[in-house]
């Protein structure tokens, strides 16, 4: 029993490590991408996946079961919420034009927005 | 197939009270009282009381509309979603890290992907299972035609912008095997639109 619990205590130690890596690679995607598109890439996705290794990480070290449960609630929340945040910001910063001074190799979106002033309903 | 819920419809666990529109939803309430619990931490005989009570009061002050949403959980596609979601963040984790230290520019381009599915759950959720995963990023939805608008980071060679559309097509497929009726997934199955994309 008390090798079991060294054990998870080491897995999740790992695990936060990890976690807290991923976070720090979004940092540094905020820092290398030049446009908002590109950073909402780093800054957003790494994120969820940290805060996942994250609270994984936790929930190993407490193993507890209201404890473990709180956690799950919040990466349901957090894989809910975080793409409703990050599409609003990507769809403004694209909508005013932040695309990046290289330009889009290929756009499919911007004859669809500029035909006429048909938007979805 | 191990689907629970198969052709069961939402409305057979809710009933109606009163002559309004109030309907207690009794998954809803559980699923109510389920986070009321685990935001107080103990399992209690106290705490699940109030957590009913406390369910019921919100259903009853604020009643949802009553459309069947059309949404069914089969478990054994839920994980193999959740699988896929896991192996996917961490492979296209690797992805973006490698853009993220590579020098010299990138070329980022706007892809249209035109979804087989129809309904707006669907829509919904493959929206939210793509943004999730490192890699693409939804700029845009188009409902009347059901269509994702991804940001592709790294575009320069045409396979990548073909890789990120599967990648939508995959998992939309996953999603509806997941959460769809049974339409969603016949309509999931069918073959992806051929040639060029943009519509």
């Amino acid at each position: 029993m008390n090798a079991w619990a060294e054990a998870a205590d080491l897995a999740g130690t790992v695990l936060l490590f990890l976690g807290c890596l991923q976070c720090l690679l979004g940092v540094l995607g905020m820092l290398r991408f030049p446009d908002v598109l590109s950073r909402s890439h780093a800054a957003t996705k790494p994120q969820t996946l940290g805060m996942l290794l994250v609270l994984a990480g936790v929930g190993l070290r407490l193993r507890h079961g209201t404890d473990v449960g709180t956690l799950a609630l919040i990466v349901f929340f957090q894989f809910l919420t975080g793409p409703v945040a990050s599409h609003l910001v990507a769809r403004s910063a694209y909508r005013t034009g932040q695309t990046g001074s290289r330009g889009l190799l290929r756009d499919d979106l911007d004859p669809q927005l500029s035909d006429g002033d048909r938007r979805e309903e | 197939m191990s689907n629970l819920f198969r052709d069961r419809s939402p409305y057979s666990w809710s009933f109606r009270v009163g002559r309004g529109r109030r309907v207690l939803d009794l998954p809803l309430v559980g699923w109510l009282t389920v986070i009321w619990i685990l935001l107080w931490g103990t399992p209690s005989w106290a705490n699940l009381v109030n957590g009913v009570l406390v369910a019921l009061c919100l259903c009853l002050a604020f009643p949802l509309p009553a459309v069947d949403i059309g949404l069914r959980l089969r478990p054994l596609g839920i994980l193999r979603l959740a699988a896929y979601l896991l192996y996917d963040m961490f492979s296209s984790s690797v992805e973006v890290t490698r853009q993220i230290f590579a020098k010299g520019p990138y070329h980022a381009a706007v892809v249209a992907v035109p979804l087989r599915v129809r309904s707006d759950l669907m829509l919904t959720a493959t929206a939210v299972a793509v943004s999730n995963v490192p890699g693409g990023s939804v700029i845009e939805v188009r409902r009347s035609t059901a269509t994702l608008f991804l940001h592709v980071l790294d575009a320069a060679n045409p396979g990548e912008i073909e890789g990120a559309q599967r990648q939508v097509w995959r998992m939309e497929e996953l999603v509806a095997r997941a959460f769809g009726t049974a339409e969603d997934i016949a309509d999931a199955a069918r073959p992806v639109p051929e040639g060029d994309s943009s519509p």
